[in-house]
């Protein structure tokens, strides 16, 4: 009996292929593989790969979907059987030979899964930017540092994932290298764009990159940094004049509301009062902004507010969940909500989510319903 | 680390291969262990559009071809040196596609009960069936 494990060693998934046969006088071996026939041209494309570290299950990866890859055995015997040769169909009365090359102890199949994006979170966040870091014995020691190929080396993902995930981690690539910029750094950036802006009556929304850029780096930011602020705090927009970028009210207000909880909780009046003077003229803060990125509490009679993101939190459904009900043992859906809507799971509805990993509580009809640990 | 998984078929179609699947296993005698090369196991009759039998000695097995929910696709494991790196990586090649299997899933019928043949069959599930007759037929064809 064949033992591959779905946990992937280099050999394992060889294996299937040399332990089978018995090295008798069968001519070759093969194994089954399952698969949906939609995706067949992306074979040719060579688009598809395995991918994983020994210590991983292998997943199978087309340009744009991740499946999970199992081993499943039969007790039957399974002959395959190669094209014959179509020349000996003169006579109809003539028998044709099938030589069985194999026999297939099982298939691997494939089951359409959700990316294993945490990884990637976690190796871009052990080296942020910072623009005074001494790049040179970074890069020299090549620790922390990832090329888009070695990402597509180490993330179970297809490319389409990993390029939207690194979007969603405001990731950018600076001397060929994938970062993410830390909060600073960003902050500090943002808050001289919108200072200039109001030294040089800027419109924020259509700020010229070009001046943008002169100016910022005249006051000593990198350009690629202050484009990459630009980016992720608003839209571009093309214009007869030039590039210019709308900034986001949502983005600019959630930066600045960070910033001002970075050291800590505060109550919740002091924080709205700061972050109402802190916002630009022409945008209004408001609470719902800042939905999975920061939780009240009710200490007393005051209400505090503090850092709690759902960027920070793993996104495997299980470990987010866990994590969820460490931080809280009771919530509330319109709380819940924004911490859970991230997550897809293939086959499994959010009803189906909740009912998986939480338990329901609503003392009647009308009342809001509780969530807590299974 | 990454396998490659490569399809040159081309823009045709890829091959198409055949699955013949039987309950419980086929044995030979150990006799023609060492030599199982070329031996015929079976003759495969299409009764009827999709109906089958199959017969392996004395016996005789029905079944129906099906087509596959999901088809498979039968890989080639190679390995590739490549240039300037001293190990080898694997890449996976496209050799066939199936679509269709014909499943025999039925207990199989003896056709011939003769003393002379020994073969044994097991009433459990699954059951066996010796591939022994084939010695003997092909003993017969050498006569």
């Amino acid at each position: 009996m064949l033992q591959v494990s779905t946990t992937w060693t280099h050999s394992s998934l060889l294996h299937s292929y040399d332990s089978h046969g018995g090295g008798r006088s069968l001519l070759e071996q093969g194994v089954r593989v399952s698969l949906a026939g939609a995706w067949l041209p992306e074979f040719e494309n060579e688009k598809v790969t395995i991918r994983g570290q020994p210590d991983e299950d292998a997943v199978l990866c087309t340009l744009s979907s991740t499946y999970s890859m199992k081993f499943v055995g039969t007790s039957n015997s399974v002959f395959l059987i190669p094209p014959g040769d179509s020349s000996a169909n003169g006579e109809k009365s003539s028998s044709v030979a099938a030589s069985i090359i194999t026999v297939a102890t099982g298939n691997i199949e494939l089951i359409l899964a959700a990316p294993k994006l945490d990884k990637l979170k976690k190796l871009l966040k052990e080296t942020p930017y910072n623009p005074d870091e001494d790049f040179d014995s970074i890069s020299t020691h090549k620790k922390g540092l990832f090329r888009w190929q070695d990402l597509v080396e180490m993330i179970q993902a297809s490319e389409e994932e990993i390029r939207a995930a690194l979007k969603s981690l405001s990731a950018v690539e600076i001397d060929g290298y994938w970062r993410i910029v830390d909060d600073k750094t960003m902050n500090k950036t943002l808050t001289m764009i919108l200072r200039n802006s109001l030294l040089h009556d800027w419109l924020i929304s259509a700020l010229d990159e070009e001046t943008v850029l002169s100016t910022m780096v005249a006051d000593g930011f990198s350009p690629r940094i202050v484009a990459h602020c630009l980016e992720t705090h608003g839209t571009k927009v093309h214009d007869s004049k030039g590039t210019l970028w709308e900034l986001g009210e949502k983005q600019v207000c959630l930066r600045l509301a960070l910033d001002i909880l970075a050291s800590g909780k505060m109550k919740l009046k002091s924080f709205l009062e700061r972050w109402e003077q802190s916002v630009p003229s022409g945008m209004k803060a408001d609470l719902k902004m800042l939905q999975g990125e920061v939780l009240c509490d009710k200490i007393g009679v005051e209400e505090w507010i503090r850092v709690f993101s759902v960027s920070a939190l793993p996104s495997t459904p299980a470990d987010r969940f866990s994590a969820l009900f460490q931080e809280r043992l009771k919530w509330e859906w319109k709380d819940l909500e924004p911490y859970i809507r991230d997550i897809h799971v293939p086959g499994l509805s959010s009803e189906g989510l909740l009912m998986k990993y939480t338990r329901r509580i609503q003392p009647n009809a009308e009342a809001e319903p509780i969530f807590s640990a299974r | 680390m990454q396998i490659r998984v490569k399809c040159n078929c081309g823009e045709g179609e890829c091959r198409e291969w055949a699955i013949i699947e039987v309950q419980g296993t086929v044995e030979s005698q150990p006799s023609i262990e060492e030599h199982l090369h070329d031996h015929e196991i079976g003759r495969l009759c299409c009764i009827s559009e999709g109906n089958y039998t199959f017969t392996i000695g004395y016996h005789e097995l029905s079944g129906t071809k099906m087509r596959l929910k999901k088809p498979f696709l039968v890989l080639r494991k190679k390995n590739v040196e490549t240039v300037g790196d001293s190990n080898s990586s694997v890449e996976l090649h496209v050799v066939g596609i199936i679509r269709h299997r014909i499943l025999f899933k039925t207990r199989p019928k003896a056709l011939i009960s003769s003393k002379n043949i020994a073969f044994y069959m097991f009433d459990e599930i699954p059951h066996k069936t010796t591939a022994t007759e084939l010695v003997h037929i092909s003993c017969r064809a050498a006569d």
